[in-house]
């Protein structure tokens, strides 16, 4: 993917292609526990969207809760102007995105932010998501799949609940593996162990979930022979989106001569970053999202 | 010819030749160095842009978590990430020579010698409008101390005074005991301008983990839509304090916000946490303020000024 590193230090991306778009709420799907999509009908969006890039939704034009609130794309199609986003009702954001109902406008900021990269020549992918972390893959399957790509999704989450529905996971995809650590549904255990056995003769590795699952993913799949490309879709503590607020600071590795890491940011050069440009030590003794 | 019929005027002069064709420009660490914004929303219609804080050398900035949102307001505690002057005056002022608006680069150090290093780096570059002297921020070491003590605060100004001939704008803390005695002592010292204010010390607290969301000492700079009425309180002292221009900052989202800076004797405004959520803001209250000076009959944004602070140029 070298295309895909020299994006990451150039640290440019082309911010014209956003829009701040008055989006209307077309549908509310709640689903297990807290955990919903929210559809909404934004054409200019839609049209530009790519997997793995995100949007920031205006959730009140009041001031609280201040910031909007960024999510990865679910779904996009140019066809019928329609976006979609899956998310679990965490805070005061979600919460209110929660209780949106038909008809409810909302400005939407996107799309933001550096997506997957879409292979040129078609092979075999895995997709690999812990909890929320399937939110972009619909997108991610349904593109790659236009490209003739092989698709094995490796769905983990802590229990049953936290699983990505089944109705929802685009048709077509070769193998869907199902993982959860107390055992509720599919095998018992993490990603990684559903990963594992499939590494040989993959092309690329797609991971999206907490910093820690990308982490064991990202270096699990550099002990392969040949190691797949990996694409991972790192969070951080979001406030513009687009650069300016330099809140959503991640560690890289460093560049040049130099070998230390640096600061780069989520909103820019990510979220999605070659598995192999993230100073993983320095982001793990990062605390967690708070607040 | 009455007054309503004369044409608005809405041009404001903050000295040494720097008129801005509007007073409503965007707050340093709000705007980045202009670049996203051109690509996203466009800057023509801005009175002027206030740079980033910038330091002599290259600055990594604090370890994440850097922002907090609370009630009404956000915390950062960014750290003046930065890529040094030397980047902003090879590579940045050549493209801001190329912008229709000024930009004004805000300076920030640790110490009178750093202040007057990036300054004399800056000076007579074309591109450079001016300079914002940040002796106001949180989130460095000693980043208080050039605000909060009068002496300390005139020294600095002064010496960068000696610097330069560029337009010297100084950015004043609240946090101070009374910012009136800092307003003089910078005016006194050769300040052009006074922008105020910067952000408010702030902290907030993760229940969960017992312990602050922000790392470090867990403090960070308070702004949003919460600090408005304590940024007004200030700007009216400020303005009773000085007769040079006073810019007036904090928690300004819509042109209504703009309009009461303008009635606390505020000469111009910027912009700041409203860019992060709607990078249309600025442009909304471009908008809406001209808008309002049209409806209202008004020559001049001042003549909103309260009667009690007396008529602008004679404070």
């Amino acid at each position: 993917m070298a295309g895909t590193s020299a994006r990451v230090l150039a640290g440019e991306n082309d911010l014209a292609r956003s829009v701040d778009e008055l989006a209307v709420c077309t549908a509310i799907r709640p689903l297990q526990g807290n955990l919903f999509e929210i559809s909404f009908r934004a054409p200019e969006i839609a049209g530009r969207a790519q997997p793995g890039e995100f949007a920031q939704i205006w959730v009140d034009t009041g001031p609280v809760p201040l910031l909007r609130r960024p999510f990865s794309f679910s779904r996009a199609d140019s066809g019928s102007g329609a976006i979609a986003f899956y998310l679990a009702a965490i805070g005061e954001g979600s919460r209110r995105l929660q209780r949106f109902r038909p008809g409810d406008q909302a400005r939407i900021l996107g799309p933001l932010g550096q997506g997957f990269t879409l292979p040129e020549r078609p092979g075999r992918s895995a997709l690999v998501s812990g909890g929320l972390g399937a939110a972009p893959f619909p997108l991610l399957a349904e593109r790659l799949q236009a490209r003739g790509e092989e698709l094995v999704w490796i769905n983990g989450a802590a229990t049953r609940s936290g699983l990505y529905p089944d109705d929802m996971v685009p048709r077509g995809i070769g193998e869907i593996v199902l993982l959860t650590e107390d055992g509720s549904r599919g095998q018992v255990g993490r990603v990684t162990a559903g990963l594992l056995p499939r590494l040989q003769g993959l092309d690329r590795v797609y991971a999206c979930g907490p910093n820690q699952m990308l982490a064991a993913v990202a270096g699990q799949v550099a002990t392969a022979a040949p190691a797949p490309d990996v694409e991972v879709s790192i969070e951080a503590p979001m406030g513009c989106g687009f650069g300016t607020c330099l809140g959503c600071a991640i560690p890289l590795l460093g560049r040049g001569a130099r070998d230390e890491s640096l600061l780069g940011l989520c909103c820019r050069q990510g979220p999605v970053l070659p598995g192999a440009v993230i100073d993983w030590e320095r982001l793990l003794q990062q605390p967690a999202h708070l607040g | 010819m009455s007054p309503s019929s004369s044409p608005f005027d809405a041009r404001v002069d903050l000295g040494r030749g720097l008129v801005l064709t509007n007073p409503i420009s965007v707050a340093s660490g709000t705007f980045g160095f202009g670049f996203e914004a051109v690509q996203l929303a466009g800057i023509d219609h801005l009175g002027a842009i206030f740079s980033k804080g910038t330091t002599p050398l290259p600055r990594e900035g604090n370890a994440p978590p850097r922002i907090a949102e609370t009630a009404a307001g956000m915390l950062n505690s960014i750290g003046l990430q930065n890529p040094g002057v030397e980047v902003v005056a090879r590579d940045y002022a050549p493209r801001w020579a190329e912008w229709p608006i000024p930009v004004l680069v805000n300076v920030a150090g640790a110490d009178v010698t750093e202040y007057v290093t990036v300054v004399q780096r800056l000076d007579g570059l074309a591109g450079v409008a001016g300079i914002e002297l940040n002796i106001s921020c949180p989130n460095i070491a000693h980043g208080l101390d050039f605000a909060t003590e009068p002496g300390a605060a005139a020294r600095c100004v002064a010496a960068v005074r000696a610097s330069t001939d560029l337009p010297l704008v100084v950015k004043l803390s609240p946090n101070v005991t009374d910012i009136a005695e800092v307003a003089r002592a910078v005016e006194d010292a050769g300040a052009d301008a006074i922008s105020a204010v910067n952000t408010f010390l702030g902290l907030k607290v993760d229940l969960g983990s017992r312990r602050p969301v922000l790392p470090g000492h867990g403090s960070g700079g308070l702004s949003g839509p919460a600090i408005k009425p304590m940024a007004l309180a200030a700007v009216i002292r400020v303005r009773r304090a000085v007769a040079i221009p006073v810019i007036g900052i904090g928690g300004i989202s819509t042109a209504s916000d703009a309009l009461e800076f303008f009635v606390a004797g505020a000469d111009a405004v910027q912009v700041g946490t409203a860019n992060f959520n709607n990078p249309l803001a600025s442009r909304e209250i471009v908008a809406g303020c001209l808008d309002h000076a049209h409806r209202w009959g008004l020559r001049r944004f001042s003549d909103l000024r309260w009667q009690d602070l007396g008529p602008p140029g004679a404070s």
